[in-house]
């Protein structure tokens, strides 16, 4: 999205939940909340997406690689009775389902959507067939509060008491902007990503550079994974991530492949599902039900609409590299 | 150009995981259930013994029962099992013999059903809404015998099939139950529920029941319904939990989660919440979640329950005596057992409930839903 767009839908949304604030102090912090905890999972997932695609390669089995992940969280956690030992299982899960597609998208050449669409085949059958019922988890996360923060009003309550998973996400995002923009990894993935043969010629070592962020990156759908199956959601259900993946590949669009700016996509989603809850449950206007739960799907046409066009893959997304 | 292969990625791999969503295994499981009680058949020694295969079901003077599960286990401890108990008591009852085939895959639903017409079975049980159209395809083709579809309401009116009933059930008056109970218990006047789509019928009436309930036990009580929006609406759980926290924190101190996995969802988030099973309570839905949700034991209040088994039983027995109620019968709603939180319940209150059950299910008592 063009900075000027972004500047101010932010701007416009920064007032309405002001005003919000200022006439009920209780709703709008736990649609903030809703919104910030319906986001987690979308943003981690974008991340995926925006290494990926900056390194070259089209993610678009990071749905699959997040149900995988929340399966093995799940059970792993649900069988070893180790909340940790599950967030490992989970991550490591990813890890491996990073690997697998970029042994098929970058060391065999395949064609980058199949080998995606392979790893969402594979992870339903997987987790569908191996799934168990009645399987509980041993405990529960706890929150934590950062001290002095969390009671600034409005924003301490939304992001300074929170569990560890949001944190991390956050943190995260903000990383990966330095990392992608102030570092010579940063610049060799997005060399590799917008012109492979000028940093193949520069001695940049094309290959390995995609297998290993790919493998990275699975690493972190891994852990979106495991925060749907072992914090948001307390269990796992078969194809339960609804979704969420492919979400997370127009959220990394409306960010432009920046973090940052997938950062506020996937929050302007979790905003739309909370006001659109929130409308329901106040019955404030009388429009029909359909109407409201239609607001987060309108918002994303309007906002593909507005994005399309202003905003630019690298420019070598989606191509295997051939040595010329 | 990158962008449209993108799209077009996207596109094919959504339609394609629609197309064998819930699809998951490739064979199709049967087991001999244990014949009908001798405990039956001891009762009533003037009659034959009952059977203990089913190889003489095409003999007009054997009766046999037969179900078939929806996709699931026939010990799901859900909607499966309490209709393969009902089928069972029913067909123990009239001396009958009782088998299931469990379905592993949703396109084996018209094979399963033909394994018991080819057999020569008297009476078909079918579980589940997904099972409807080929429950109905199969009685019109096989007139002789009778077809009970559980939970599925049967669109073709009695005259045209006389053999097939749906039986459905009052969720109105199981959402009405769990309201009042909700409203009489809850001490911040505020109550939540966490809904399946508003666009099936059932939740519908599961919600709008419990609203209605609520306000006739305290008119003060302040309820919100939420449901989630259409697409996959049973199936997303961290949406359930989510909307459940949101509720939960604007005052709310029950909520009812009414919407398969979501609603699930729900439940296991309150049960997560500071003062579950203490100051904030969660009910289930259907079947005694007690049993299907063991996160939630917790916070669960109690379930709105669907009486399946006594449903189907009662069903069996008429379609062995010739009473069969072709066109939908109407089965039992109630409130599960209390289990851990019954001492959070005082006495008076749970005779309050048990005479508003009583009422609804004599007609005394009216939801006023449609």
């Amino acid at each position: 999205m063009s900075r000027r767009w972004a500047l101010a839908l932010t701007i416009v949304i920064g007032i309405a939940i002001a005003v919000a604030f200022v006439m009920d102090q209780t709703k709008t912090v736990s649609v903030l909340n809703f919104s910030l905890r319906y986001a987690v999972p979308l943003i981690l997932a974008a991340m995926v997406g925006i290494i990926c695609e900056r390194t070259g390669v089209i993610n678009i089995g990071i749905e699959g690689q997040m149900l995988m992940s929340a399966f093995a969280g799940f059970f792993g956690a649900a069988l070893s009775g180790s909340m940790l030992l599950g967030v490992l299982f989970g991550v490591g899960t990813g890890m491996l389902m990073g690997a697998f597609l970029a042994t098929g998208a970058v060391t065999w050449k395949m064609d980058q959507i199949i080998a995606g669409t392979v790893i969402n085949i594979v992870a339903v059958g997987l987790t569908s067939f191996f799934y168990a019922q009645g399987k509980v988890l041993p405990d529960i996360f706890p929150t934590f509060a950062v001290p002095g923060l969390s009671s600034v009003p409005l924003v301490g309550p939304v992001l300074f008491d929170n569990n560890f998973f949001t944190y991390g996400a956050l943190i995260i995002v903000v990383l990966l902007q330095v990392l992608l923009f102030r570092t010579r990894w940063g610049l060799r993935t997005r060399a590799v990503g917008e012109k492979p043969s000028a940093a193949d010629t520069s001695g940049i070592a094309v290959q390995r550079m995609r297998f290993m962020n790919v493998t990275i990156a699975g690493a972190l759908a891994g852990l979106a994974g495991a925060y749907l199956s072992l914090e948001a959601a307390g269990t796992f259900e078969r194809g339960f991530t609804a979704g969420r993946g492919f979400t997370a590949l127009a959220i990394m669009i409306f960010g432009a492949w920046n973090p940052i700016g997938a950062l506020g996509a996937a929050f302007f989603f979790g905003l739309a599902e909370g006001v659109a809850s929130q409308l329901q449950a106040d019955e404030v206007v009388a429009i029909p039900q359909q109407f409201i739960n239609m607001l987060p799907y309108v918002l994303t046409i309007v906002l593909l609409a507005i994005v399309s066009g202003r905003v630019k893959p690298p420019a070598a997304v989606g191509r295997p590299y051939e040595k010329d | 150009m990158h962008r449209k292969i993108l799209v077009a990625g996207l596109g094919a791999t959504a339609l394609f995981l629609a197309a064998c969503g819930g699809g998951s295994s490739t064979s199709t499981a049967s087991s001999a259930a244990p014949a009908a009680s001798s405990a039956a058949a001891a009762a009533s020694p003037a009659a034959p013994a009952a059977p203990t295969d089913d190889s003489n079901c095409a003999d007009p003077t054997v009766i046999c029962v037969g179900l078939v599960t929806d996709t699931g286990k026939v010990d799901d401890k859900s909607f499966n099992q309490s209709a393969w108990e009902g089928a069972q008591a029913g067909a123990a009852a009239i001396n009958g013999f009782s088998k299931y085939i469990e379905t592993t895959d949703p396109k084996d639903y018209a094979a399963n059903i033909q394994q018991f017409v080819d057999k020569g079975y008297d009476t078909v049980v079918t579980v589940g809404f997904l099972m409807g159209e080929a429950t109905a395809a199969a009685a019109k083709a096989n007139p002789n015998v009778n077809f009970i579809g559980v939970d599925q309401f049967n669109a073709v009116d009695a005259a045209t099939q006389p053999n097939l009933t749906g039986l459905v059930f009052p969720e109105d008056q199981a959402g009405y139950a769990a309201g009042y109970l909700a409203g009489l218990t809850t001490k911040t006047g505020k109550i939540g529920a966490v809904l399946g789509t508003d666009t099936v019928p059932p939740v519908k009436r599961f919600g709008e029941g419990y609203q209605a309930g609520a306000k006739a036990a305290n008119p003060n009580v302040e309820v919100t319904l939420v449901y989630h929006a259409p697409d996959n609406a049973f199936n997303d759980p961290e949406w359930g939990a989510a909307e459940a926290q949101k509720q939960l924190a604007q005052g709310a101190d029950i909520i009812f989660g009414a919407g398969g996995n979501t609603g699930n969802g729900a439940l296991i988030e309150i049960a997560k919440a500071k003062g579950a099973g203490d100051t904030v309570f969660c009910i289930g839905v259907d079947t005694d979640q007690y049993n299907t949700v063991p996160q939630a034991q917790k916070c669960l209040l109690t379930s709105a329950m669907k009486l399946l088994a006594e449903g189907t039983s009662d069903l069996v027995g008429m379609a062995a005596n010739g009473s069969f109620p072709a066109g939908n019968y109407v089965g039992k709603a109630a409130l599960a057992d209390y289990h851990d939180t019954a001492s959070k319940v005082p006495a008076d209150v749970q005779q309050k409930v048990k005479d508003i059950i009583a009422g609804l299910t004599d007609g005394s008592v009216t939801t006023g839903v449609q």
